[in-house]
């Protein structure tokens, strides 16, 4: 693990690559040729002041280096400035893409449920079915960029979450109702316990379901041929935990740092029959990580998952879970 | 409850959209005017003195915030509730709406017309 890390750190290719910018300019290399040219200029001064009596040779041989440093250093700090630079430009690009494609989507889902509500009159079932398709698309399109827009929002650290009181265990109730469906076209049959009914946190509802939706869909889809979903919600030391465990295909172990980066899709047996941008559990653990909480997972390839998240429960109602509890 | 009567303004530069809103509106009862740009949705709002006004914030000649000031800062419509059409969605830019006295917001994108109507009768029946 050290030695990879080490390896990794002088792999001034892939840093390059990674970074976008050239092998010289990488700040691996730079440091490497600075270290040089210390260790070159304490020999030339130590030589110069044991060959030469005078102190200018020794002043205008140290001066020299400390230029020399300085051009490096300035080179440094340049090419981390062009890497800012651009990376602020990418999540820039990817922002406002994002708002354009809003509108045209926007539009599109008006007007087919303007259609399907309003005037359906004499269109024939099949017209209804391929319309309510189009719509579906639609839909997936529009998650999309809102997860697109979610990532551009937090690598900018620009993710605004509302402060609101929730009721825990509602909320999760409401998000296991909305995949039943799912569940059931799937195979598999979900269970839920909530050990305190009057559990609150304070967070962002809207996004603490977008985590709910994310956990559940895919301890759902990541279960080939039919299982069992069991939700757990209890109250763990001032926190409000969840987790939710699956009897589905696992998280390979190498693939198991990774998992939650960005664009990351774990090479499952599955992965190819399932849809999936490697977006949502990054953006889930950003969410929960920014709400004061945490989000981790234990995985057994082949055996099944289990995926964790805990928030900070209303500070007026932890003596009184304490009490109950 | 009957819709009859309540009259609402669309302000909305996008005319696919302002089509399918209205029409949907329409359908479900109520009176409904559009406006196509800002100078003219404050002119229209100050006229019709609608039940409750559903403005962009992105708008040729006026922008939906300058919208905002001037319906609220004019006597005839200042109580009139306010829904905010945006894509926007960032933060600081519903909380700019909110604070120049918007009644609420709603992302097109993330709505349906269903819970456009929807919200709208619900705040005109707290009204």
């Amino acid at each position: 693990m050290f030695r990879d890390k080490i390896s990794d750190e002088f792999n001034l290719r892939k840093q390059a690559d990674e970074l976008g910018v050239r092998v010289w300019q990488t700040p691996s290399f730079l440091f490497i040729v600075m270290g040089i040219i210390i260790i070159a200029a304490m020999t030339g001064v130590y030589i110069a002041s044991v060959h030469y009596d005078s102190p200018e040779v020794v002043v205008i041989s140290e001066s020299v280096v400390v230029v020399l440093l300085l051009v490096i250093g300035n080179s440094i700090i340049t090419t981390v400035e062009e890497v800012a630079k651009s990376n602020k430009m990418k999540s820039e690009f990817v922002s406002i893409a994002s708002h354009q494609l809003k509108t045209p989507i926007s539009e599109m889902k008006w007007q087919i449920e303007l259609l399907v509500s309003k005037f359906f009159d004499g269109l024939s079932e099949k017209q209804i079915e391929i319309i309510n398709e189009i719509a579906h698309s639609g839909e997936k399109m529009g998650r999309l960029i809102n997860d697109l827009l979610d990532v551009a929002r937090i690598d900018q650290g620009q993710l605004a979450l509302a402060k609101e009181k929730i009721n825990f265990c509602t909320i999760v109730e409401k998000a296991m109702e909305s995949h039943q469906v799912f569940a059931k076209a799937s195979n598999v049959e979900m269970a839920m316990t909530c050990n305190l009914k009057m559990l609150e946190v304070f967070a962002d509802k809207r996004r603490i379901n977008v985590v709910l939706d994310n956990l559940i869909s895919n301890a759902i889809k990541y279960i080939d041929g039919g299982g069992k979903v069991d939700v757990l919600v209890e109250n763990i030391d001032g926190f409000a935990q969840f987790c939710i465990r699956d009897n589905g295909v696992g998280v390979p172990r190498a693939d198991q740092n990774s998992l939650c980066e960005k664009f990351f899709r774990s090479n499952n047996s599955i992965k190819n029959q399932t849809d999936g941008t490697g977006l949502g559990l990054y953006i889930s653990k950003n969410i929960i990580e920014q709400s004061g909480g945490k989000l981790w997972f234990k995985s057994i390839e082949n055996v099944g998952s289990e995926f964790y998240f805990s928030l900070p429960i209303v500070e007026e109602q932890k003596k009184g879970l304490d009490e109950i509890v | 409850m009957s819709m009859n009567n309540k009259k609402l303004l669309i302000v909305e530069d996008d005319l696919v959209l302002q089509k399918a809103l209205s029409e949907y509106l329409t359908m479900e009862g109520f009176e409904v005017r559009c406006a196509g740009d800002g100078e003219v949705g404050v002119q229209m709002a100050f006229e019709d003195k609608p039940d409750l006004i559903l403005l962009d914030i992105v708008l040729p000649k006026k922008d939906g915030y300058a919208v905002l000031t001037e319906v609220r800062a004019d006597e005839r419509t200042k109580h009139v509730p306010i829904v905010l059409l945006t894509n926007l969605g960032s933060i600081s830019d519903v909380e700019k709406a909110l604070e120049l006295g918007a009644t609420t917001y709603l992302v097109k994108a993330d709505y349906k017309l269903e819970e456009v109507t929807a919200k709208i009768k619900e705040i005109l029946s707290i009204k």
